[in-house]
């Protein structure tokens, strides 16, 4: 058992903290509610900060660490699968790579667009294939999730099979859910405590009132549990932990979302705030692999049988 | 960054878990319904803890210059979590190896060390903590038990409640009141429980067989040289020994392990392929791992040698969540759990449901989270 992050752990999250820096705040007018940065994107990609999963001495927990922490900006960055899922199928698999599950496919596909790797789990194995615009149907502009998001249509007739079995890339995908929901979750909290910090009503920070900082306590007590729970999960590959993991986040996300709006009042209905690029994309994310009971019936299978 | 124990780590557990099954008595589970606090399981956790002792396992984290095995705080973890998954075999003597032997070694005077730490190394002393009183709970800086220095003694009045193995205690380690400056003014003093001048009544529970007691000191004369610490320095001194306390019971573990143990039961009742009954189950367990890993953190940050701060709330709070959740799906689909049909479950039910209360409320976890991880500004006074 050793919880510290080593020499090179940290190294990459400061390498991260200095290219994210200038995407760490954004002017709040004139965005829309998906924001993202092909620079931004580009410039993580030339780094090969989504490739350190297969780096003998960087590994899993390592991409982990890397999602969780892109997760804190409010742009939306297509970490989780490249960083997490992408190593175990083919690491030159062009991204953005949008993970779809056979049966699901009326649901929003986070960074869907044409020339994007789409692979797709079913029960009779892990398939992949280029995304193009045949297959594509764009979400319009009423969508309320922080990512950009599409529709697919169908799948093509030829797609590429991996290796791999679909439980095991399950596994992988509820490690990357976690960890980015983990990331989400904290930089959701950090902004709500500043805001609570500074806004006064009846002369005094309203975060001085117990009613809050109790629930505000609360969401940091299990924000902590899911930044553990993913790293765990990233370091084990066990099923049993990426689901639990999974499930963990995805009631935090439930749990939370709602208290960090309500503290913000009117505040936290507006554009103007970015709480709702973190809680809307949690929102999207408690949805993914049939949610938290699809979840809670994978950790039961994998832990008790 | 490793989630592995190490070879060393996993061995070590074999062994505690090897020893537990040659040493502990046939029945040893209904035997254990008596509680850690009752008058057998107190007998019988003294030989028990000789015999850890002579085996180096009662406190192998300890340094090898006062007995121990120089083991670091995984390992007390480990230990801890064994015991417990046990039903804690070693009775209120967790609380030696906890936070008095730790306290002892880094407040205690020459003198309190030598008389006090053989005793402990030896498992044959049981302590008691006497710091809530009836008007002092979660505000324990406004304890009123007097201490007055007449002399060479200290003359203690008041009362103390909530304290747990007072009844069988052969010392207490008393906070009381030496000056009017809150928690300035408060001073810990080692009382030997058969002074005269203390009484002790036990309070009937829902969590046990002589858990908890009032205690009531009237003109009790305590020697100046069964202070410990200075006088006033208390609260550094508890807050210490908190931290430790709050780590202390393995809850996640127990909590699991509890949760393990009623699936299975469910299972052979041919009731755990309900998918409402596994989701709750997966519920619970995530729960109690998040706490487990919550905990680990702060054991690391130990091991590297860091201060343990407010985290140690947090992780509490996260023990909490996990202890609350398992006593209530364990009543809600084994309700037979908590009317004779598993000692197991029933001493984890009545451990489980003090989670929240004993050693600090969780609310005021929750504070020390606002305030102290969180930042928040402080709630007016």
């Amino acid at each position: 058992m050793e919880l510290s992050l080593n020499q090179d752990q940290t190294q990459i999250l400061d390498f991260i903290d200095s290219l994210t820096r200038p995407y760490a705040t954004v002017p709040m007018h004139d965005i829309s509610f998906a924001l993202t940065s092909d620079e931004l994107d580009r410039e993580l990609a030339e780094g090969g900060f989504l490739d350190v999963m297969a780096m003998e001495e960087l590994g899993p927990v390592t991409a982990a660490l890397v999602v969780e922490r892109l997760a804190r900006l409010p742009f939306a960055v297509e970490a989780g699968a490249s960083a997490l899922v992408r190593p175990l199928l083919d690491p030159a698999l062009p991204r953005p790579l949008c993970l779809v599950e056979e049966g699901r496919l009326r649901q929003p596909v986070r960074f869907l667009k044409p020339g994007a790797t789409v692979v797709v789990v079913g029960e009779g194995g892990v398939r992949s294939f280029t995304a193009t615009a045949d297959f594509i149907r764009s979400a319009g502009d009423e969508v309320l999730y922080g990512y950009p998001v599409a529709y697919l249509t169908g799948i093509p007739a030829e797609t590429r099979s991996h290796d791999i079995m679909p439980d095991a890339l399950r596994t992988q995908w509820r490690t990357a859910l976690a960890a980015e929901a983990a990331g989400l979750l904290a930089a959701a909290l950090q902004s709500v405590t500043t805001y609570v910090s500074e806004r006064k009503q009846f002369g005094r920070p309203i975060a001085t009132f117990q009613a809050l900082r109790h629930r505000l306590a609360e969401a940091q007590v299990v924000t902590n549990g899911c930044y553990w729970l993913a790293l765990r999960a990233a370091g084990t590959g066990d099923a049993g932990d990426a689901a639990l993991a999974a499930l963990h986040a995805q009631e935090a996300a439930k749990k939370v979302a709602y208290d960090f709006h309500q503290f913000l009042g009117a505040m936290g209905m507006t554009l103007e705030h970015p709480l709702h690029l973190w809680t809307y994309r949690l929102k999207l994310l408690t949805a993914e692999l049939g949610g938290r009971g699809a979840q809670a019936i994978a950790a039961a299978d994998a832990i008790w049988g | 960054m490793n989630f592995e124990w190490t070879d060393e780590q996993q061995a070590f557990r074999r062994r505690l878990v090897d020893f537990l099954a040659a040493t502990l008595p046939g029945g040893w589970e209904e035997f254990s319904r008596h509680g850690p606090a009752s008058p057998a399981l107190t007998e019988f956790a003294r030989g028990f803890c000789r015999k850890l002792a002579e085996n180096g396992m009662l406190f192998p984290h300890w340094p090898k210059e006062i007995g121990g095995e120089g083991l670091g705080p995984w390992e007390q973890q480990i230990l801890a979590e064994v015991m417990w998954e046990y039903g804690e075999p070693r009775g209120g003597q967790y609380m030696n190896v906890n936070w008095i032997g730790p306290t002892m070694l880094k407040y205690g005077t020459e003198s309190q060390k030598a008389k006090y730490l053989p005793q402990i190394a030896a498992g044959e002393m049981l302590w008691c903590q006497g710091f809530s009183e009836p008007n002092s709970g979660s505000d324990l800086a406004s304890l009123r038990t007097r201490a007055e220095l007449e002399g060479d003694y200290y003359r203690v009045n008041g009362q103390k409640i909530w304290t747990s193995y007072a009844g069988l205690a052969d010392t207490c380690f008393l906070l009381t009141r030496t000056s009017d400056d809150r928690k300035k003014g408060i001073t810990i003093l080692l009382v030997p429980m058969d002074t005269p001048g203390i009484t002790v009544r036990q309070i009937p529970s829902l969590i046990g067989e002589g858990d908890i007691h009032e205690v009531f000191f009237d003109d009790v004369l305590v020697p100046v040289g069964q202070r410990f610490g200075e006088e006033g320095q208390a609260w550094e001194v508890i807050g210490y020994s908190l931290t430790n306390e709050r780590l202390g019971i393995p809850r996640y573990h127990l909590a699991r392990t509890a949760l393990d143990r009623g699936v299975t039961m469910l299972k052979q009742a041919g009731d755990f392929s309900r998918e409402t009954v596994k989701a709750e189950a997966a519920r619970c367990a995530a729960l109690c791992e998040a706490a487990r890993t919550a905990i680990y953190a702060i054991v690391q940050k130990r091991v590297d040698g860091g201060t343990i701060g407010p985290e140690s709330s947090s992780a509490r709070f996260a023990t909490v969540m996990a202890e609350r959740a398992v006593c209530e799906f364990i009543v809600e689909y084994l309700p037979e759990a908590l009317a004779g049909a598993s000692a197991f479950l029933q001493m984890h039910h009545q451990r489980g449901i003090v989670a929240g209360i004993a050693s600090g409320a969780a609310e005021i976890q929750l504070n020390i989270i606002a305030s102290d991880v969180l930042q928040l500004p402080r709630e007016p006074r």
